[in-house]
């Protein structure tokens, strides 16, 4: 049997490089490898391009201000910074408010700030993800909440907050409460305002009222490890990396010129094509959902209510473990990912299918796609052809089903 | 986490899936013998039947010649069962003699499992052992005077509970720490998953690290008890004292909020009023409405609808109109948030 070519649908745990940002990276490895806090002329070289870089993302958030653009290693630097470093800069509160269904970047440094003596509230969903508005309300301390982070899209289902909103109700509430916003699986594939005068036009999230934005360049095809954290100007934030007066003393340690350049260059590239791409990437995702809803039983998409990315689909498919499944389409050369107990190094399934209160008899079986620009009808037919024989297969083998999957077995 | 799977685990996973001939996916219409292992809240579980050439002289004689199995779980908790349909079939040995195969045997046959997946082959060995207990219930065979305890199992099912993530008793546990020879709680949840979801039971009182100890005779918390950081952790704060409650937070609040002659409940009672009498009324006229979502200390947060929702003056409404009105009857230091 010769090898299916490959089908990669798991652009939410990372992207390929494309070769215009491989191009736009290249001289910097080699001829332009100097240090750019050196002092020599082709040591300004590097400085100046990094400077154009930094400009250049600034203007992809349209962003007057370059210096609130930091660079750091990847986006789970840039959320330890925002909440460890907010905790370092004001003893006054001990209050932060984050979500059931964040990151683990996120939410795994919330519990170390709990072990340190600060108080989190995490912020429950509905059954299609979605925050309740009123519960956020509640939760805001004026004079005590330190922190509000809050994920713009989430990385296992979709599902977008309304983070602007959210981030306009903190600071009205009391401007020193500080918003942060984990935007790792939304920059580039909506466009997002962080400008004090607002969004140029309807289309763009406007986050004027965000204090600090953490994303990671390999999610929209550059290289892994290069993220970035922005910074409000005036926000009152510790460093995390101490030991250099790089990034003018906020960061330490010498600036990962190639990869900046690229993480720019792949802004500016998704930038260019990006209301043609939104669209295209949503209709066959949608086209996908449509098509398999209507041709297999007992398949469910997860927030298929809530505001979503184009990008991603999470399914349940009922009865059936998604390990196994993984496993059969993973054979077929198609790359995807699950959030079943199987696959996650621990026991426990995803927490946030769990937090959507989403049945047991589906959480196991849950398949997310997430599609790139790049992703083709062609590859969608494909999945579409195997991915429901795959379900047919498993559920033949499966001791649950429709009728007994509510009753137990064994009583 | 990739697939570390051998070679013969994924070949029976996609034998079993795929139907090739001799592969032993289904279930045994009227089986001799029926057990079922797991649940589908805990992510695998088993329903294991087999056949038996019935011996009429002596059941204690019949020989299983048919297993079946349909499994829920991962690549390597089918390939496990379809592991166990075969080692029993080619041993043509009595349901006694089977209640031997052990889970390691399941393991050796499938060339080794990953450490994590080692509960897949305790899963077949328990339904075995199930599936048998039921043959002898139905064939009429006492185990119990051929010297098999059975009563462990029962005890087991009416056993205080121990993991409830995978609903898992005590004396369940500590018969297979016993049997698989387990001295840490890692091994522990590789083997049975007891302690790996929630993780709560690992070091509760009661709990898996007081199991091991009392079947141990070791009585001393081991070294790996630093797993358990976090959850309701000891350890003191790092940043100083400044908790809540601080004079400094008193004083803030107290002066945002001066003791005025409203409690927070009449404030709220005449904020509506005026809402109700003052505002909404024009508000209807105009094709729109408003709501209050909530009220925290002064600020009230309100929710516009109908034609008012997306109306490019909203906000002169809610700061011009609206505010202003419940500032000049209520009280001055009210600020409106539209939701």
């Amino acid at each position: 049997m010769s090898r299916p070519s490959l089908i990669y649908v798991d652009n939410n745990a990372t992207t390929c490089v494309t070769p215009e940002v491989r191009e736009a990276m290249l001289p910097y490895f080699e001829g332009l490898y100097f240090n750019p806090s050196s002092m020599y002329e082709p040591a300004m070289k590097v400085a100046e391009a990094l400077k154009t870089a930094r400009r250049e993302i600034a203007q992809q958030f349209f962003l007057e201000e370059s210096s609130e653009i930091l660079f750091t290693s990847c986006a789970t630097e840039s959320n330890n910074h925002a909440i460890f470093g907010a905790g370092q800069a004001n003893f006054s509160r001990r209050h932060i408010i984050t979500t059931q269904v964040e990151h683990p970047a996120v939410l795994e440094v919330c519990a170390e700030m709990e072990r340190r003596g600060f108080q989190v509230t995490y912020l429950p969903v509905d059954r299609h993800g979605r925050l309740d508005k009123k519960l956020f309300i509640q939760a805001l301390e004026p004079g005590k909440t330190l922190l509000v982070s809050i994920m713009h899209a989430n990385n296992e289902t979709g599902v977008v907050f309304p983070v602007g909103e959210l981030a306009r109700i903190t600071k009205e509430t009391d401007p020193e409460i500080l918003f942060h916003t984990d935007a790792t699986q939304s920059v580039t594939k909506r466009r997002i305002s962080l400008s004090e005068n607002g969004a140029p036009t309807e289309e763009w999230d406007d986050f004027r009222y965000v204090d600090m934005l953490s994303c990671s360049g390999h999610k929209f095809h550059a290289p892994k490890g290069v993220g970035l954290l922005f910074i409000r100007r005036g926000t009152p934030l510790r460093p995390y990396l101490i030991g250099g007066h790089q990034e003018s003393g906020r960061r330490g340690g010498t600036e990962n010129v190639p990869y900046i350049i690229g993480m720019a260059a792949a802004m500016k590239q998704a930038a260019a094509t990006h209301s043609a791409d939104e669209k295209r990437i949503r209709e066959l995702r949608d086209y996908f959902e449509n098509t398999l809803l209507e041709n297999v039983q007992d398949v469910e998409i997860n927030g298929q209510q809530a505001e979503r990315m184009g990008n991603t689909t999470n399914i349940s498919c009922h009865f059936i473990e998604g390990e196994s499944i993984l496993y059969e389409l993973s054979a077929e050369g198609i790359c995807a990912s699950s959030g079943s107990a199987c696959t996650s190094g621990s026991l426990d399934p995803s927490h946030v299918l769990r937090a959507m209160k989403v049945p047991f008899s589906a959480v196991h079986g849950s398949i997310r796609f997430s599609f790139s620009r790049f992703t083709t009808k062609e590859e969608v037919d494909r999945i579409l052809e195997v991915f429901p024989r795959i379900i047919e297969r498993l559920r033949k083998a499966s001791p649950y089903s429709r009728e007994n999957a509510v009753k137990e077995l064994k009583k | 986490m990739a697939w570390e799977y051998s070679e013969k685990t994924k070949q029976l996973f996609m034998d079993a899936i795929h139907g090739k001939p001799g592969t032993h996916l289904g279930e045994i219409e009227n089986p001799d013998g029926v057990g079922v292992h797991g649940s589908i809240s805990c992510g695998d579980a088993m329903k294991f039947t087999f056949r038996v050439a019935k011996n009429e002289e002596d059941p204690t004689k019949d020989i299983i010649t048919e297993a079946r199995y349909l499994t829920f779980g991962c690549t390597s908790a089918i390939a496990a069962s379809e592991a166990l349909c075969i080692i029993l079939e080619s041993r043509k040995c009595t349901p006694i003699e089977a209640l031997t195969i052990s889970n390691q045997d399941i393991v050796d046959f499938l060339e080794g499992l990953p450490e994590q997946k080692i509960h897949c082959s305790v899963m077949g060995e328990e339904a075995l052992n199930a599936a048998v207990l039921d043959w002898a219930k139905k064939r009429g065979v006492s185990l119990t005077e051929l010297g098999i305890d059975v009563k462990q199992h029962e005890e087991e099912e009416e056993g205080r509970l121990v993991c409830k993530c995978f609903s898992l008793s005590e004396p369940y546990i500590k018969r297979k720490i016993r049997e698989l020879n387990l001295h840490t709680i890692p091994e522990i949840t590789d083997a049975i998953k007891a302690g790996g979801a929630c993780t709560n039971c690992q070091h509760a009182p009661g709990g898996l690290q007081d199991l091991l100890d009392e079947v141990w005779g070791t009585g001393k918390r081991e070294q790996n008890a630093g797993q358990n950081f976090g959850k309701n952790s000891l350890e003191l704060p790092i940043l100083g004292e400044s908790g809540s409650g601080s004079p400094g937070e008193v004083t803030r609040s107290s002066s945002d909020f001066p003791a005025g002659e409203m409690s927070p409940y009449q404030f709220s009672k005449k904020v509506e009023t005026v809402l109700e009498t003052l505002i909404r009324p024009a508000l209807l006229r105009d094709g729109g409405d408003i709501s209050i979502m909530d009220i925290k200390g002064k600020i009230i947060y309100v929710r516009l609808s109908g034609a008012c929702a997306n109306c490019a003056g909203a906000n002169v409404t809610l700061k011009g109109h609206v505010e202003k009105i419940l500032k000049d009857h209520v009280d001055n230091a009210i600020r409106v948030i539209q939701v």
